[in-house]
């Protein structure tokens, strides 16, 4: 009996380490690394943070922009909406933008206008809409992975990583294609390049300034690259993270004029 | 040979863009940004210079102006919201008159918000529906609203105009509202003095509107209103918006009801009453560069057609400016078509240069009104440059504008 115990559980034992062993040697899931670098950038609950645009041309500043980003995921798709107030400057204090996938409405508190607008109509600088807003990009693309390879960090460090490609499968996305390098050891997002339906480079993009952030490093710095003229850049800095729930009713046009945070 | 040369060009490439994403992330090390909090308040001041170019041929006359424009919002209390706005317009045009000042008490209002999804309000209120961009059916409240106007931009007219006193109630769900308000008669006639809040202009009769709102679609929330007043049969307005692809919104606003004819209206008579309709429908399409553009159809059956327009212009002046007056007070169309194009290109040839213009173009009588803008703008402060010109035959909509032609220059400061 004794024995026959022992040798159930050799058995068993060599399955596990074969089966250990085929998983050490079967491709990563590059969906799976997608959402868990989403994860590392997204936190899980709604959530509210300053992002502040600083943006340059030919190495002098241009531009500057404050922004309160409001976030929270749609139950059903995944996918977040976002409610963005200008803070400033001065002449676009309080106007809102409230994006839900393509339905994009910016409220301007003066005329209380509530104005419906494209995906391709630009209310920041250099910035798209998109830029601005939480997005997990695993709900919108599908990823492949293209290698694992050696990448320079926004930070100048070489970092181990998984380089996917993304294909967008919504038609809701700001970029048509995506190359995303993916650190090996902790899914951080290291680097990512942004191409049109045509194939052109339109950024390139560095998370970078890692901290923790509602329970977990997150990086706190973008810098947007311009791949027509890389002489144009965006400095996207995040803080001021914070748990912030926001009711299901809030996101839509009519609740725009009643928009007054604590 | 061939592929060496490519490898070569290949690393070269690959080196520049490393090179200049050095040169990015070191402008980012050097990146300092200083923390904005928001502010309850929003408070410019604008000054302008005016030059008017009589349609007569007259020698043109000069003016300034001196404008202070406020808004104040706040909590009270946890659950309760202030919103006050105002504005003072000084004129000068070379000797003071009566209306070289004047004060639009835009909004005082207080809100309660019980719990996210009610909230009630009581005061006076700027409130604005429709979706569409040169003219507005279901915009209900702007009729009598504008006590000065220093701008013939629809932006600036809705911005710079009275709100309407009402007591109003909102309820909210995922994906929808349902607003119903009711703004009493508080006083009649208008009153001019300069610092009067004039409810005569905006509460002379006792109005309501009930406006509903679905999400049906991801990509679709009509808005249905219904809206009444003292001297009409109730009104239904719906506005309809939609994505035709990633650079392009369509939109359609539409009101229609029993009401009698403008001219029957201006003229007090109520013999014409039959199912009327006004709508403007348009798309704004915007480009890569920034540039958008708007196209707009507008349509007003209470307005006067070809013959009864023309008639109208050859008769009695009497009759004739009084119709005039009676439909620029109500914002309204006086003919039964125009066509609208607007255009707006951010950062022009360099970055904060915007360029901006509309045309008007009635097309029952071909008249035009046409507005150029430049604006260049810093952080805390705007220098635009405006042109508006009247063209048309004496009494059409637009060339019967005392003016053919207005400059002006104007400094904003934003604190």
């Amino acid at each position: 009996m004794f024995r026959t115990q022992s040798s159930v559980k050799a058995v068993l034992g060599g399955l596990a380490t074969l089966a250990i062993l085929n998983v050490a040697h079967a491709a990563p899931d590059a969906q799976a690394i997608l959402a868990a670098s989403d994860a590392v950038r997204n936190p899980g609950k709604p959530f509210a943070l300053t992002t502040t645009l600083v943006e340059y041309r030919d190495g002098k500043q241009t531009d500057s922009n404050t922004l309160t980003v409001y976030s929270k995921a749609n139950e059903n798709s995944g996918q977040f909406r976002s409610l963005i107030r200008f803070v400033a400057p001065a002449r676009e204090t309080n106007k809102l933008l409230l994006k839900s996938g393509n339905d994009l409405w910016f409220y301007d508190p003066s005329s209380k206008a509530s104005i419906r607008i494209s995906p391709q109509q630009r209310l920041l600088g250099q910035a798209a809409n998109g830029d601005v807003v939480t997005v997990n990009l695993a709900k919108d693309y599908r990823a492949e992975l293209a290698a694992e390879e050696d990448t320079q960090d926004g930070d100048r460090k070489t970092r181990h990583s998984y380089k996917l490609v993304l294909a967008a499968t919504s038609p809701d996305v700001t970029y048509h294609r995506i190359e995303m390098w993916i650190d090996t050891a902790n899914n951080r997002p290291v680097k990512a390049r942004f191409y049109s339906e045509s194939g052109r480079h339109l950024k390139t993009a560095y998370y970078r300034r890692y901290q923790s952030e509602l329970g977990t490093d997150r990086p706190t710095e973008t810098v947007i690259i311009d791949g027509l003229n890389p002489n144009w850049v965006t400095v996207m800095r995040f803080s001021d993270y914070a748990w912030r729930e926001v009711p299901e009713s809030w996101l839509q046009r009519d609740y725009l004029p009643r928009f007054k945070p604590e | 040979m061939r592929s060496a040369a490519l490898t070569l060009l290949l690393c070269l490439g690959t080196a520049y863009a490393q090179d200049a994403d050095e040169a990015a992330l070191a402008l980012a090390d050097k990146t300092e940004t200083q923390a904005a909090r928001t502010s309850d308040w929003r408070v410019l001041t604008e000054g302008a210079l005016i030059e008017s170019i009589p349609r007569n041929g007259g020698s043109p006359t000069r003016a300034q102006r001196l404008s202070l424009d406020a808004l104040y919002d706040t909590r009270l209390a946890a659950n309760w919201r202030a919103v006050v706005a105002d504005r003072l317009d000084l004129a000068w045009r070379g000797e003071p008159t009566y209306d070289d000042l004047i004060n639009t008490l835009k909004e005082a209002y207080v809100s309660w918000q019980p719990n996210a999804d009610n909230i009630a309000d009581a005061g006076r209120i700027n409130l604005r529906y429709g979706v569409a961009t040169g003219y507005n059916p279901t915009d209900y409240f702007r009729a009598n609203a504008l006590r000065s106007v220093v701008s013939v931009a629809p932006t600036s007219l809705r911005e710079n105009r009275l709100g309407t006193a009402m007591l109003r109630g909102q309820t909210l769900w995922a994906g929808g509202s349902l607003a119903a308000l009711y703004a009493p008669k508080l006083a009649d006639p208008s009153n001019g003095s300069p610092f009067s809040p004039d409810f005569g202009a905006t509460n002379n009769q006792d109005r309501w509107l009930i406006a509903l709102s679905q999400k049906l679609a991801d990509d679709f929330n009509p808005q249905m209103l219904l809206y009444s007043d003292e001297r009409n049969p109730p009104q239904l307005g719906v506005n309809l918006t939609r994505l035709l692809n990633d650079a392009t919104v369509a939109y359609l606003e539409y009101s229609g009801g029993r009401s009698a004819s403008l001219l029957a209206q201006a003229q007090r008579r109520s013999d014409n009453v039959e199912f009327r309709s006004r709508a403007s429908a348009g798309l704004t399409y915007t480009a890569p560069s920034k540039l958008s553009v708007t196209l707009e159809y507008e349509y007003n059956a209470a307005g006067l057609d070809r013959n009864d327009w023309n008639a109208l212009r050859r008769g009695a002046p009497g009759a004739y400016l009084q119709y005039r007056g009676f439909v620029q007070a109500l914002q309204d169309l006086p003919t039964t078509q125009s066509v609208f194009v607007a255009a707006r290109w951010q950062d022009a040839l360099f970055v904060h240069f915007d360029l901006s213009g509309f045309q008007r173009i009635d097309v029952i009588d071909y008249s035009r009104l046409s507005f150029l803008e430049a604006r260049y703008h810093w952080d805390h402060a705007d220098l635009a440059l405006q042109w508006q010109h009247n063209s048309g035959e004496a009494t059409s909509e637009f060339g019967a504008s005392p003016q053919r032609t207005v400059w002006q220059a104007v400094v904003t400061y934003f604190f």
